[in-house]
């Protein structure tokens, strides 16, 4: 059936548009610099947006959870075993996507006799200068870096949306609390740009009633090896006082 | 690089994907070359002991092959994890190893089971890497035996235990060191326990760190393979205290000002 070429061209873009109808509905998750590190969060009915990957490396997920859970674990095995073998400085993000779950990822969505991942994941990095860099990859296996920031939605033009509006505003600049809040009014703002979830919460109080809020940040002036750290309740609770 | 595969070992286990990913633990045990008299090369002196505010774990810094020095800033307190720290005594090849394994087993689980490993199953993931370490040690080539500290962030408290070369751990209520020296200090601590001006596990941080002090400097003097605190080098004793709010090292300018006043006669 796949013999001709362009039996199989119509197959991967059946993929493309079946993986991109799955995603759709996906809820968005931001990361951004600010002034001591690197903020990453997303709201979504259940807990399993954010994750940490390595010392200096957070996760954000879009997609089907499986699928999420399955590259999680790929990533933290990648890194762990060079950490172990090598040293936690070679584990980089920039290794980990172009010779780990890139390739693999294309290959998987190219054969089109295997289910695709039904995924859109968000990775962010704080080299031991404090530089963050932010990674987008895309369920073929594309990925695209980012120096100001970045998100991943399931639907992409709320996604290129909110990528625009995160290059205009200087979040490098801001306090944890202030690029919080700025996170939070993207977020509502970005509601604007879709039609199809009117079903879902529109406003950050109906998202905090109805939601759970999963946000970590990576923080470059702390002396422990792992700089990750999930928001406190406390600082959520602040954020929900000043955007309520 | 493929997708990780579907584990048959324990979720969250370092160890079983190391040993998935081609690593194997050092040889297995070869009866010819076993030794039927063996001792654990242990040219060191750590020990830990429980304080007001934690326990505290110290070690000296020196490494010796046979009568040779060979080092003089050995660290033998090695930290695990942000709560954990383990005090080697034994062949450093693999008292580091297991440290290293260890680091990245607690690490591991933690992020892969989004919690972290109970205080019970770290002082586990010691037990078995001494197991899978026997026949090394009774061929008398990589005997460990060490201290390991945590402090349990469910029980909320701090433990100290002690191994034996094949793995079986003891909990240490009050004081515990091994190395070389510790036959030395082991009497002192006990001495001091009982009926020094207050018990151990009643004495505030100061008062520990320079006891601490204290017996390292008197383990170097009867023992060869113990270092002794040179200030005037810069050489300092390992001192790390492990608290609720997790492990914490001493600076060389804050030994260097205990030392001052700690080892004065």
């Amino acid at each position: 059936m796949f013999e001709e070429p362009y039996r199989w061209m119509e197959a991967v873009s059946t993929r493309h548009s079946y993986v991109q109808e799955k995603l759709k509905l996906g809820q968005p998750v931001l990361s951004v610099p600010f002034d001591e590190g690197v903020l990453v969060m997303g709201f979504s009915p259940q807990p399993g947006k954010v994750f940490e990957i390595y010392d200096r490396i957070a996760l954000g997920g879009v997609g089907h959870p499986a699928d999420v859970e399955r590259l999680r674990m790929t990533l933290l095995e990648m890194a762990h075993l060079e950490g172990f073998n090598r040293s936690a400085q070679d584990v980089t993000l920039a290794r980990l996507l172009q010779f780990g779950i890139a390739p693999a990822l294309k290959q998987n969505f190219e054969e089109i006799q295997r289910a695709p991942y039904i995924i859109r994941l968000l990775l962010a990095e704080l080299d031991h200068d404090c530089n963050p860099t932010f990674f987008r990859i895309n369920y073929d296996g594309h990925w695209e870096t980012f120096k100001s920031g970045t998100v991943i939605a399931g639907n992409e033009k709320v996604m290129d949306w909110i990528q625009q509006e995160i290059q205009n505003l200087p979040f490098a600049t801001f306090t944890l609390d202030k690029a919080l809040e700025e996170v939070c009014r993207l977020w509502v703002e970005s509601k604007k740009q879709q039609e199809e979830e009117k079903d879902f919460p529109q406003t950050l109080k109906e998202a905090f009633d109805q939601w759970v809020l999963e946000g970590a940040v990576l923080l470059g002036k702390v002396e422990r090896r792992a700089i990750y750290r999930a928001l406190t309740k406390e600082e959520i609770e602040k954020l929900k006082s000043s955007v309520g | 690089m493929s997708f990780q595969s579907d584990s048959k070992g324990s979720p969250g286990d370092f160890f079983d994907l190391l040993e998935r990913s081609g690593y194997r633990w050092q040889a297995r045990i070869d009866p010819a070359q076993t030794q039927k008299d063996f001792a654990v090369t242990q040219g060191t002196t750590v020990l830990a002991f429980h304080f007001e505010g934690g326990v505290i774990v110290a070690g000296d810094r020196r490494a010796t092959a046979g009568n040779s020095i060979m080092y003089e800033h050995c660290d033998k307190v090695i930290p695990i994890d942000d709560y954990s720290l383990m005090a080697i005594a034994g062949v450093p090849a693999t008292a580091f190893e297991m440290a290293r394994i260890l680091t990245h087993n607690f690490e591991f689980f933690r992020r892969s089971q989004m919690q972290s490993m109970s205080g019970e199953g770290k002082i586990r993931a010691l037990s078995r890497l001494l197991k899978e370490n026997v026949s090394m040690a009774v061929q008398g080539l990589g005997g460990v035996s060490p201290i390991f500290a945590t402090y349990d962030l469910r029980a909320r408290k701090p433990s100290i235990h002690f191994y034996d070369m094949l793995g079986a751990d003891f909990q240490i209520r009050t004081h515990t060191a091994t190395g070389s020296g510790s036959p030395t200090i082991r009497g002192i601590l006990e001495h001091e326990d009982l009926w020094g001006e207050k018990p151990l596990a009643q004495r505030p941080e100061s008062s520990a760190v320079t006891l601490a002090i204290r017996l390292l400097q008197t383990a170097a003097q009867f023992d060869s393979a113990t270092g002794k605190a040179r200030p005037e080098d810069k050489i300092f004793p390992t001192i790390a205290i492990i608290t609720e709010a997790g492990y914490r090292f001493m600076n060389d300018q804050e030994l260097a000002d205990i030392c001052k006043t700690s080892l004065q006669r």
